[in-house]
Order: C-alpha cells, then structure tokens, then sequence
C-alpha cells in the first residue's frame, strides 16, 4: 500500500497552483488527502504530479454574505461541524458534516475536496445539490467560472471540471425564514458509509403550505441525486406537509433511485425512510424559523 | 492494577516486528491476481532490472521447488478411531509454481531496498495465467473438479460419530425441530498485521528469524521440515506481539521464504505486511454450515441431538484437523443429551487459507445447537431460559462422561459444578426486565433479550515448557514455550513464579520467548496458555526452590528455613542470589526448564446474555446490553480474566453484526480494506457484566481453567436471539453476520400484515 512514483509540488499562491494546474504533467491537487491519498495507495489513483494546495490558509475562510455563505474550498469538515456561522446560516451543512467519517478525517478533509471526489455517498456533494450550492472554479488559461452543485457531478468519482481547473470557493445559500432542513442518514456504523441517506430543505408558506422543496438522497445513483420542483417535489407544492404526504413521496422518489447495494429493495426503502423522516424533521423545523 | 507489559507498551516503548527491521532490506510478495488458474509463465526480467531493486526470486530460484508447508495437528489415533476422522494430505507450496488456488497466494519474493521500490518492483513481475473455475462456495465444492491433482475429490477431512441410538429417538420425539446455520468467513485481524525479519549470521550458519507470532517453535520446526537445517540454524524470536487471536498460530509461507531466502542472499530482510495484504492473504476463519435436528420430548427435554456440518477451510488449512474435531467435540455442549448423531466435513475451495480463528469451531457448534434450541422452545411455546433450564447439566449430573474421547484420546469427562447456575447467575447480571426498562430509552427500536450457552475444553496438551533462572542479584529469570501475543504473560506468569518462589512480583523478569532460551515449546492458542504454561511455570519454580534448599543446606551446613529468596539457619542467611554465585562454576544448578503434560483438558462452561435493538426505520442493530456468567477456575489475575471475556464479546459481537470476507462469484475477494470489512468498534460495544464463578481444578498446580475463548464463542447464538425476540419470533436469524436488510423485510412484512 505505497503509492507509485510522482513529483511533490507546494505552490506557494492560488496564481502558482493554477499554473503548475495548466503546466505540469498529469497533476493532481492534494487537499485534505483524506479520499486521494487513500486511492493513491491502492495504486488506484497515479497522478505524476502532486500539487499541494492543503496550507493556502485565504481558502480556509468561512465568510458571510446577504443570502449566503461563502466557504473556502480548504474549510474543513471539521469547521463545517463546528462554526457556529456554519450552524446557523447553514445548519443543513453543518449537520451533515458531523456524519462524515472520524474525527481525523473530519479535521483534515475539505469541502472543495469532497465536492471534487464526486463520491455519490458522500454527506458534502448531497448537502451542496440539496441547498443548491454553487462552485466557484478558476483556471490560469480560462478564467473564472461558476457552475451548480448539480452542474458538477457527472457520475461515480467524477466531475465535470477541466484538468487545469482548480474549486476555490463555494457559495451556499443561507437558510431563510419559513425554511426548514432535514438530514437522516443510515450507516450500520458510526463513522462508515451510508447505506442511504437523504437532505431535506422545505420552504412554507405562510399559511404553512409547501412553497418549495428540495430533496437529496446520497447513495442512490452514481452521483447525489437531487428532486426539486422541477423534477419529482413539484406534485406536493401547495399542500399541507403531513406525515402520511411524505412517507407517500418517500417512496414515490425512492422508486426512481438506482442504488449499487445489492439488496435495492432494501435501500429503496431506507430511502423512502431517510426522506420521510428528514422532510418530518424539516416540516418541524420550518414552523420554528418563520 | 496496570499489567508488568503495560507501562512499556502505553508509551510506546513496545518493540513489535516492524521495530527490528531497522537496516533490512525491505522484501514483498507478488501474489495471485486469480483466484483458480494454471501458472503459463512468471517474467521477471522487468522487475529485476528496477532501481533499488536486489533481487527477485521464484520456488525454483530458492530450491524451493515442490516444498510444502507442513500441517500443524494430525489427530490422536484413539480419538480418530473413535470419531470415525480422516483427513487427506493437503499440498499447500510456499511459493505457487504451476497452478493458484486464491487471490493472494504468494508466488514469487523481492528483494529491494525500500518497500516503494518493492511495490514498484512487484507491479512490474508479470504472471501469465490460464484461468480454471473459481469454487467459492462448500456445497458446491464437493461436487466440483478436484482443485488439486493429487486428491480425488475436495473433501479433506471427515467426521462421525454416533451414540445412545438417536434414529429411534427421532423417530419417538414429542417433536424434531429442524434447521439449517451458517456462520460467515470472517478472522482475527489483529492490530498488528503479520511481519517478520531474517537476520543470517554466515558464520554462526544460522539465521535468526523475529515475527510476530503466537508459536515460535512451530514455526522453526516448519522451517527445519522445508530446509533441513539443524536446530542451531534456525533461533525464532517472538517480539512484541500486537494481537494474534489464532491467525498468528499458524506458520506462514512468508516466515519459510524469508529465512531460506536471508540465508540465500546474505541480507537482512524484513518483511512487513500492510493491511490490504493481511485482508487478503492472511489466514481466515469460520465459514461453517450445519443442518440440524433436536429431538425433544413434551417438556422440552433433549432426547437426540444431530448435526451435519460443512466446513469451508479454502485452499487449505494446517489446523483443519483441529477446526473439524473442535467443531464435533463441542456441538455436545453443556446439555444433558442422550443420544448423538454427529458428522462434518472440510472442504477446499479457491478463498484464502483458514486456521483457528478465537474458538475454532466452538462458536460454529455453538450458534448450530444454541439456535436449534431456541427454535424448539419457540415450537414448544417454553422460554429460551426455561429450555437451558431443563438441559442444562446440574451438580447432580456433574461431572459427566460422554461416550467418546476428546481430541487427546482421553474420555471426556466435563469437570465443572453446575452449568445451571451460570444461567441463574446470568440472568441476575442482566435481567430480561431490564429490555423492558430500556424501551422508554430508545422509542424507535424494538427490544429484545438473548441468551446463548457454551462448553469449552481448555488447556489442551501435550504440553508446554517454562525455564527459570537465579540471576547473580537473587532475581528470576522466566521464558515459556507459550509466546506472548498481547495477553499479558510477563504479570501472570511473573505472578505464577514469584508467588511459588515467595519473592516479590518485581523480582521476576519475563524474557519473550526464543527457540534457543528455550528449544521446546507448543504456543499460544486454544485457551491454554494460562494453565498450561502456567503449570510449568508453578512446577520449575518449585524445583527451583527445592534446588536452591539442598544448596543452601551445604552452604549452611543443616537443615534451612526459606521465606521471601532467602535460607536461613539461625543467624546464617543465604540469598537466592548468594547461591547463585556459590555456583558460578556450574551455571545449570539454578536454572531450571520444566515441561508440564496436563493429564487432559479441563472444561469451562458460560452463558452469555444480551440486549439488542433493532431500528424500526432501518432494520441495524446495536447492542446495548451484555452479561457474562461464567465457570472458571483460579483467576491468576482477575482483570486479566475479565480483560479476556470483554475482548472475546467483542470480537463476538463483530463476527454477530459486521465482520465478513466476502466472494465475488467470480472468486475475487470483496473485503480487501477497512472500507469493506468492518470491524467493530467502540460504538458497538457496550460494557459488559462479568461474573466468574469459582470452580478450582484440582487437575492441575495453579487451580486454574483457561479463559480466552469464552467471550466469542457463545456472542453469535445470543445476539442473534435477541433479534428473533425483538421482532416477536417473526424471524429466526440463521445466519452470521446478521443481515439488517433481512430484518428490515421482515419488519416491513409484519408491518404490512399488522
């Protein structure tokens, strides 16, 4: 379990990383390393170049704008659990980073890494489709871009950046009032992958009808899945959220998943639970913010 | 109280396999990429030709062409004829030559100067294959194509027995209750993957040999049956030792190689093997199925008991006869039970090699009768505790033969006091009111409550050896054949002599065993060591007193008194230590090396309860209450005792929810990380109640009975109980790890009907 032979680069600018990004052979921005470092020892990934980015202390910031947070492609997961910033103008993120992995992982694994690792289980990738984040991207050659959570992940372990692009910071939307979040996952052990998992971000009405849903499920295809009022929750639009509408919509949305486990029927079905018990705890939570 | 080991080991002073290979070469294995094919080629020029690298070398390349490991048990003759037992010869090369029969079987050994160079190195060896059908499972084995061609078929070992007429008592029960058990493949997994380093000294003609192993001496002698090399060419040193459990009481191909391949090249080597590699290539266990019968009469009463079981040993195992014996021997349990139809099979298929893994085919027995007999209480409508109740032996039946001998040809006998009151004092540990007081705390589970019972021969023979020693200051030096692997020998068996000795604790140096200190010696497996070991030691050290007393009396001339290392004579006093030096020129008066036969086992019997809930949404499990009731004898050190129960619940409770090797149909294995096999952790196991009740043996010097498998064996039956009952008796778990997609459906499905 060594990894094979590559060159070890620390730029010491976001300018020099995105260079070397453009310029070395066959490179590979570490982070965190706690996905990368990991497969590099499998000798499943051999990247030639390493380009270390993991000490670019301005990318580890958390900020706050109007409608949303900004976050630094280094903020930890670690920060993400803990920033009372976080917690409160996010708290779908910051509940869901308490799920991942250990306490090591969490203090050294990053929110630009994991959106970049496209690892459909993953507890970050279904936060960000689930708020609707949007990821900041930037290349020497080509500039600066902005794309979806969604528009990023393409299938299993992959995504739809250019190899010379580099994630910088990522924008999510702050909670609003009338909104309410959910998050249930099911892992067999704390600290292990989830079996299934879904996020949950429901907007009221203020005569308490359901104006907007956004629902994620982790685990369930080859990147996170996402239902939004275009596609899957617009049915429930303008009713009343009732226990018996979402386990309805539970399973209605857990039949379209197409999870890799074995057992589907199973994970269908803990879907279906994920989603009704996180759109419960979102309907509760909705009430409490208006 | 901190363990003698403790102090060095919490700070990080231990010195495991890894800590000696300072200056080796690094040496890797290139093993199969396939789990059943024939070998075409082996190109090594690539390799070979690589920077840092300084060797590379197929069977042929070290004269290993053909070798073999040896098996590590063949059964007493009289147990053999009495249990019907044979076993084939198994062909098990050090280094695969024409034909693979896992993924992971070694077949050519580098040599480079750092194990990333050695990767890079083994990447670049290339094997051509022919691929033949993979068998991964046992029923099927027995129907498939020989895997190796000098067998005839793949059965490699068989069992039968039968006693006290059981057709008739089938055929007359109140009721037969029926079933079919399967515990999964899964093993030890120590903290310390397997490792060792080979250091030749030209000279000397020897090579010194240190891994991380529970039997020193067996593997030496392996190495002599596969060199021929005498004794004094081959010294196995036992370091620190991170855990073993069984995979490391086994003798490795990897341990041969590199010693024949230190002597060969003249290098240090060292050999450290990670964690995909120990996943994939280290020796596994379990794997059983049986197919049950209980015959049961209207109250419950056991009149006839049948298994038939299939083991699973994969390409082989050099404790098959030990695996199947243990299996037969134990599925008696610790039951009043009449009549017996017995018989089992091992069986070869393409999966990784198997040896004893922490009971060692006692937990297997025990899930096959433990579930069998819950399933005729529930036929009966009579509670899990009322039906052990019924069967359990008593201090009336006790002790109690049984009409076959054990693996030692001696008659089995079970020594204990009263398995009965294991049950009472079990259930007082942990009541089945207790499930009902936990309801409140966990709304969204269901709760149930298990119980599983089981019988353990321990401290089996032939034997084992302790040397003891009077160093120049009085203190004593102390070796066992029994090597440490983690549980805390230097306290107990420093305790053993200096409690024999009448010297202080501190006065004892337990050296790690080495095959030159001491040149006989069994190991560390089978719940053994405590007694057996520790009988050698109590024995030497009385001799070694006895020696001291006829030396002290010509030095004092007359009749001595002795307490606490010294001789006294009214006001003449010599020390050990002064006796020591009296005889400087004869260094073998104080030095004593004893060899303890123990007449045969001396059982141990437990019952283990559980809580466990289910998850309403989800079907996982968590375990969230556990009690141990236990008969045991002398507790050399009760922590240590306690210590060894709660590390056996746990890796009970991992082998119960999580813990499988699994098979791709294609024969590839599934677990190969931490990420696919799952161990327990911290946040799966609850504390566990302990009780101990006192049985002294008379059998032996110490008192005691051995202790270290008791935790795991009966851990599957009980929390898999605990599951039919969460769930009302709407399921019966069969089978090990329990399946929460299984359990979900059934909840679904009562959730449905209701």
């Amino acid at each position: 379990m060594k990894p094979a032979e590559f060159t070890y680069y620390r730029p010491e600018s976001v300018g020099e990383a995105l260079h070397g990004l453009a310029t070395l052979p066959d490179p590979k921005p570490l982070a965190g390393g706690q996905s990368l470092l990991t497969l590099m020892n499998l000798r499943l990934a051999r990247p030639a170049t390493l380009l270390d980015i993991g000490r670019f202390t301005e990318l580890a910031r958390v900020f706050d704008d109007t409608e949303a947070l900004v976050l630094g492609a280094l903020v930890r997961h670690r920060t993400c659990e803990t920033d009372p910033l976080v917690a409160a103008r996010a708290p779908l993120l910051h509940a869901a980073a308490g799920h991942i992995g250990h306490l090591g992982i969490r203090n050294q694994g990053t929110i630009g890494g994991s959106l970049a690792h496209a690892d459909p289980a993953a507890e970050l990738p279904l936060a960000a489709v689930t708020l609707g984040a949007t990821v900041h991207v930037e290349s020497a050659t080509r500039g600066k871009r902005a794309l979806s959570a969604e528009e990023l992940f393409v299938s299993f372990y992959a995504n739809s950046l250019e190899p010379d692009e580099l994630i910088t910071w990522i924008t999510v939307p702050a909670i609003r009032p009338g909104q309410g979040w959910g998050f249930v996952e099911y892992a067999r052990q704390h600290g292990d992958y989830a079996l299934a998992g879904a996020g949950v971000l429901l907007s009221l009405d203020a005569r308490g009808r359901i104006a907007g849903l956004r629902i994620g499920l982790l685990n369930a295809a080859d990147r996170p899945l996402l239902f939004d009022e275009r596609e899957g929750t617009a049915p429930v639009l303008g009713e009343l959220p009732e226990p018996r509408l979402w386990e309805g919509l539970g399973w209605r949305l857990a039949a379209l998943s197409e999870p890799s486990h074995p057992d589907t029927e199973y994970v269908k079905a803990l879907c279906a639970s994920a989603i009704s018990e996180a759109a419960e705890a979102a309907t509760e939570r909705a009430g409490e913010n208006t | 109280m901190a363990r003698v080991e403790d102090g060095t080991l919490l700070a990080g002073q231990g010195r495991f396999a890894a800590d000696a290979a300072e200056g080796a070469h690094q040496v890797v294995f290139v093993r199969s990429t396939e789990p059943h094919a024939d070998i075409l080629g082996i190109d090594t020029a690539a390799a070979r030709a690589m920077p840092g690298v300084l060797g590379v070398y197929t069977a042929a390349d070290l004269g290993l062409d053909g070798a073999r490991l040896p098996v590590l048990t063949t059964p007493n003759p009289a147990f053999a004829e009495a249990t019907g037992f044979q076993m084939a010869e198994q062909r098990i090369p050090l280094l695969a030559t024409e034909r693979v029969h896992y993924v992971g079987q070694p077949i050519v050994v580098l040599i480079a100067t750092d194990r990333y160079r050695a990767e890079d190195a083994a990447e670049a060896v290339t094997v051509s294959y022919r691929g033949r059908a993979p068998v991964t499972d046992a029923a099927t084995a027995l129907e498939a194509e020989p895997l190796y061609d000098h067998l005839a078929d793949n059965e490699i070992a068989r069992i039968g027995y039968s006693f006290g007429d059981p057709e008739n008592a089938f055929g007359r029960a109140h009721r037969v209750v029926s079933g079919e058990y399967r515990i999964g493949r899964h093993g030890a997994v120590p903290l310390e993957t397997r490792g060792a380093v080979a250091r030749p000294d030209r000279r000397l003609r020897r090579v010194d040999l240190t891994t991380s192993t529970q039997i020193p001496h067996l593997v030496r002698n392996a190495v002599r049956t596969v060199t021929g090399w005498a004794e004094h060419e081959i010294v196995v040193h036992v370091p620190d030792v991170g855990g073993g459990f069984g995979t490391k009481a086994n003798v490795y191909a990897e341990e041969i190689v590199l010693a024949v391949l230190a002597r060969q090249t003249g290098f240090d080597l060292a050999w450290i093997e990670d964690r995909q590699e120990h996943l994939l290539s280290a020796a596994q266990g379990r794997d059983q199925v049986h197919r049950t019968r209980l015959a049961v009469d209207g109250q419950g009463r056991i009149l006839a008991w049948g298994d038939e079981f299939l083991v699973d040993v994969g390409a082989g195992s050099l404790w098959v006869a030990g695996i199947v014996a243990n299996t037969a021997v134990h599925a008696l349990g610790p039951y009043r039970i009449p009549a017996v139809r017995m018989s089992g099979r091992a069986v070869l298929t393409t999966k990784t090699i198997v040896a004893q893994y922490r009971g060692a085919g006692r937990p297997e027995a025990a899930f096959a009768l433990e579930r069998t007999l819950d399933a005729a209480a529930a036929e009966l409508g009579i509670g899990t505790a009322r039906i052990r109740e019924i069967n359990l032996l008593t201090d009336t039946d006790l002790p109690y033969p049984r009409p076959i001998p054990y693996r030692d040809g001696e008659p089995i006998v079970y020594d204990g006091w009263d398995y009965r009151a294991c049950l009472t004092k079990v259930r007082d540990l942990l009541p089945e009111t207790e499930r009902e007081r936990l309801r409140a705390e966990h709304p969204g589970a269901l709760l149930g409550y298990g119980l599983g019972c089981y019988l353990e021969a321990t401290a089996r023979g032939p034997y084992e050896t302790a040397r003891l020693r009077v160093l120049d200051d009085g203190a004593v030096e102390l070796a066992t054949g029994a090597a440490a692997a983690g549980q805390g020998h230097a306290t107990v068996f420093g305790r053993v002599a200096a409690t024999a000795l009448g010297i202080p604790e501190d006065r004892v140096r337990y050296r790690p065993t080495d095959t030159e200190r001491l040149p006989d010696g069994i190991g560390t497996f089978a719940s053994r060591s405590a007694v057996v070991a520790g009988s050698a030691v109590h024995n030497g050290a009385m001799r070694l007193l006895d020696r001291a007393r006829a030396l002290a009396q010509e030095v004092l001339g007359g009749p001595v008194e002795y307490a606490g290392g010294v001789f006294r004579r009214g006001e003449a006093e010599i020390g050990l230590g002064g006796i020591a030096a009296h005889t400087r020129g004869d260094p073998t008066a104080l030095d004593v090396t004893e060899t303890y036969r123990p007449r045969t086992v001396t059982w141990t019997m437990g019952v283990h309860a559980a809580i466990v809930a289910v998850d309403r949404r989800s079907g996982m499990l968590s375990v969230l209450r556990y009690a141990v009731a236990h008969e045991g004898g002398n507790e050399l050190d009760p922590e240590i005792v306690r210590g060894q129960i709660l590390g056996g619940v746990a890796q009970g409770i991992g082998g119960s929810l999580f813990e499988e090797y699994g098979y791709a149909p294609s024969g590839q294995p599934l677990s190969t990380t931490f990420a696919a096999y799952h161990l327990p952790l911290s946040t799966d196991v609850p504390n566990v109640a302990v009780a101990h009740l006192h049985v002294d043996t008379p059998d032996n010097p110490i008192g005691a009975r051995g202790a270290g498998e008791s935790g795991t064996i009966a851990a599957y039956p009980a929390i898999a109980a605990a599951v039919d009952d969460a769930l009302g008796g709407r399921i019966h778990c069969a089978a090990t790890p329990l399946d929460p997609g299984l359990i979900h459906g059934a909840l679904r499905k009562a959730a449905v009907l209701a």
